[in-house]
């Protein structure tokens, strides 16, 4: 591919922002997006900005006691795209962007900081009931239910006794019907677990012998095909999970980039074998994934094991000098995707030609 | 050897040149010096010598010596156009002749010298327009790239705003729908009701009855379809926890590849100097390496507290101790053990001995502290001294005010002093 037939990583928008931010997502079915993040004054910050005619507009700000850390709209409905948040405190709340003086849901679901939040069931992708899962620095991951107040629907947490790891990251997968669903959650020892929903077990765990940023399945919606898992140190391993072998676990590859720590990973919604990562130096990858000629093959004792595939680096651009913490693709529109970065500035970036890849 | 001078020169002119023709006499066409000047020409082709003090000034520039064929012509273009008596100038002394050789030479030199300097002019006028034109193809090339950029830019933006057109259209057209749905369902319900009010007017009619069947079908039908519609959502998923056991970590910090050496190296000079802390303690020596780390024997009493097993957790506290007594957690859960045990006494003591080594207070231990208090206060209570208990769950909800559990039985303690007193 000459350079003029690659895609192309084009900084659309920046926006320049007077607070750390640390998160932002698109409102879904909308040219909005909102950003969290917290004042130099210790407050938390929700703001909804639109693109309009080539800039943003700030139509709304929402100011609360505790600086917000992570926010999706994942479990929300289409009609009411409620955003959930989690905060420095251990709080999660649900807020109606419209309304937003009290929160829809409210519970300190943990003792300290949730590192990160995720939802599933909602915006009409994926079946079953709407949840939301959070990961905490106390080292426990817990489901919770809307309808369910007070109490997780899972609580994933260490034995009695052992010393806590923070957990950093944590992804739903699996959610072709109403029973199956899996959590996937990274710690900061290295160690990256599958949490099995419908059996309520530990599905898979292993090491990846860094502190483990982020972890995304390419579709929450699919019986679960990929996962990526970012660290530190600037690597990153993408598993290959349709095939589990008792003992190996899921064939993975891995690959170093960005010379420092891979900050998060996005796949693009419109097709699963593009992602891009973000990365401690303010740098971003475009990546994507070729399969294996054999996904699965038998090992030396007949049991099915899988094959990862590889690789290939499509497009990188560096576009500030601080990590880029956060990433969001536009679930509406192929190509366009917001990012934040610990420069204070939010992007809008437009990235060409990905339907001909 | 002095040069010899040429006199059988020959020399022609016309109104603007001179034709002078030089006999070599055998010497080498390569061995001609040639100078000349405005007013001076000299020729030095060893051994010979010809000199000439021109008669009226010449183009030097542009005259022409051929050399050859035993001998050398010059084509010298007169400066000013009129034909010469002569080619040399007459009456000329050698004080003359020696000014103009100097004078000739100078001028020679001077002109050698405008030569370099405009060739050096030149030159750099070159350089720079070589330059600036290989920045223009440069410019060129960066707006080419800017302009497609800039293009794509455009056209996402114009896609943006055309789908966001039709996404409000999108909405309009939905509510238009909505409404009519509504007004189709409300239309539905009239019907409905005055058929079954007609059908009560007509409950003998056998037709009647068919044709109520029959609408009675259509309307479940209806009702049927509408609910499929309404999507199932599944209740929220029954309760359930999962244990689960992290790969084991020393530090607190994240795990780097980078750093795995320097912490092994820190380990290894930890052990080693634990290992010549104790070698006095003759005990120890049969116990394993990691037995003599009270970090690992509190993980180890965690645990055995964990499955309810005190007497061996306080043995592995007491070794712990042995090791370093100045840790506050290894007193804290010790206490927690006499308390499961009921030694109360030994709980009072471990948890007033953990009291004082968390001294400093501070934020940091205040949960180790607030433990601290409920167990000797719980120590207290069960001893019957409910004063003094009472006064450590005090201490303890000082720290930590929001605790319900322990305001609770502060209260109950309350009440059982109040209680002894009235009697």
């Amino acid at each position: 591919m000459t350079a003029f037939e690659k895609p192309q990583i084009i900084a659309h928008i920046q926006k320049s922002l007077n607070y750390t931010v640390f998160d932002c997502k698109w409102v879904p079915c909308s040219a909005k997006f909102v950003t969290l993040g917290n004042y130099a004054r210790g407050t938390g910050v929700i703001q909804l900005y639109e693109i309009q005619h080539g800039d943003v507009t700030l139509l709304r700000e929402i100011e609360k006691a505790k600086p917000f850390k992570c926010g999706t709209f994942g479990a929300a409905s289409l009609q009411q795209r409620y955003l959930a948040t989690g905060d420095f405190d251990g709080n999660l709340n649900v807020w109606n962007l419209e309304a937003p003086l009290t929160p829809v849901y409210s519970v300190k679901g943990h003792k300290e900081i949730i590192n990160a939040i995720d939802g599933v069931g909602g915006l009409g992708i994926g079946e079953g009931a709407p949840e939301i899962v959070t990961g905490s620095r106390d080292g426990t991951v817990k489901v919770w239910d809307s309808r369910q107040k007070d109490i997780p629907v899972a609580n994933m947490e260490p034995v009695q006794g052992e010393s806590k790891r923070d957990c950093w990251t944590v992804a739903f997968g699996n959610a072709y019907n109403q029973e199956e669903r899996v959590v996937c959650a990274g710690y900061d020892n290295g160690d990256v677990k599958l949490f099995d929903l419908k059996n309520m077990s530990l599905r898979w765990e292993t090491n990846i012998k860094n502190g483990v940023c982020s972890v995304e399945f390419d579709r929450k919606d699919i019986s679960m095909n990929k996962l990526v898992a970012t660290s530190l140190e600037g690597k990153f391993h993408v598993f290959d999970m349709r095939t589990q072998h008792p003992t190996k676990g899921f064939a993975s590859v891995s690959e170093k980039a960005h010379k420092s720590t891979v900050w998060q990973v996005r796949h693009l919604p419109q097709n699963r074998e593009i992602f891009m990562t973000a990365g401690g130096a303010g740098a971003l990858h475009l990546w994507k994934y070729e399969y294996p000629v054999q996904r699965s093959k038998k090992d030396s004792e007949g049991v099915e094991m899988g094959v990862a595939g590889s690789v290939s680096l499509l497009q990188n651009v560096t576009l500030s000098t601080q990590p880029i913490s956060s990433l969001d693709w536009s679930p509406d529109k192929r190509g366009l995707c917001v990012c934040s970065a610990f420069d204070q500035t939010v992007r809008v970036l437009i990235v060409t030609k990905l339907n001909k890849v | 050897m002095p040069p010899l001078q040429i006199k059988d020169y020959s020399w022609q002119q016309t109104e603007s040149a001179v034709y002078l023709s030089l006999p070599l006499r055998g010497v080498r066409p390569g061995n001609a010096d040639i100078f000349c000047t405005e007013n001076y020409l000299k020729v030095n082709y060893p051994p010979f010598l010809f000199e000439a003090f021109l008669y009226a000034p010449i183009d030097d520039i542009n005259s022409k010596a051929k050399i050859g064929n035993d001998a050398i012509v010059f084509t010298l273009f007169k400066k000013e156009i009129g034909m010469w008596e002569a080619l040399s100038l007459a009456s000329v002394d050698k004080e003359m002749m020696q000014r103009i050789r100097e004078k000739s030479v100078l001028q020679a030199q001077a002109k050698a010298k405008e030569l370099t300097e405009a060739k050096a002019v030149t030159k750099r006028e070159d350089e720079r327009y070589a330059l600036k034109i290989m920045m223009e193809i440069e410019e060129n090339e960066r707006k080419k790239i800017e302009d497609l950029k800039e293009n794509e830019r455009q056209k996402a933006t114009k896609e943006l705003e055309a789908w966001k057109e039709q996404q409000k259209n999108a909405a309009v057209e939905e509510e238009k729908i909505e409404k009519e749905l509504k007004m189709c369902q409300q239309k539905k319900q009239i019907e409905k009701e005055i058929k079954k009010s007609q059908d009560k007017k007509t409950t003998n009619h056998i037709k009647s009855m068919k044709s109520k069947n029959f609408t009675k079908g259509k309307n479940a039908k209806i009702i049927f379809s509408e609910k499929l519609k309404d999507d199932y959502v599944p209740a929220p998923r029954s309760t359930g926890n999962i244990k689960i056991q992290f790969t084991p970590r020393v530090f607190p910090t994240a795990l780097r590849e980078s750093q795995v050496a320097e912490e092994e190296e820190w380990l290894h000079k930890q052990a080693e100097a634990r290992r010549i802390m104790n070698e006095d303690i003759p005990e120890l020596h049969d116990l394993k390496e990691e037995e003599k780390n009270p970090e690992w024997l509190k993980d180890k009493g965690n645990k055995l507290f964990g499955t309810e097993n005190y007497l061996a957790a306080i043995n592995a506290y007491n070794l712990a101790i042995r090791l370093n007594n100045k840790i506050p957690s290894l007193y804290l859960n010790r206490a927690a053990c006499h308390l499961k045990l009921k030694n109360l006494h030994k709980t009072i003591e471990d948890s007033s001995k953990a009291l004082e080594l968390l001294i400093p207070h501070v934020a940091d231990n205040a949960n180790a502290r607030m433990k601290a208090h409920v167990r000797r206060g719980t120590a207290f209570c069960q001893l019957e001294l409910y004063v003094e208990g009472l006064q450590d769950y005090e201490a303890a909800l000082k720290i930590d005010p929001s605790n319900k559990v322990v305001r609770k039985d502060a209260e109950k303690i309350r009440n059982i002093i109040q209680g002894t007193e009235l009697e």
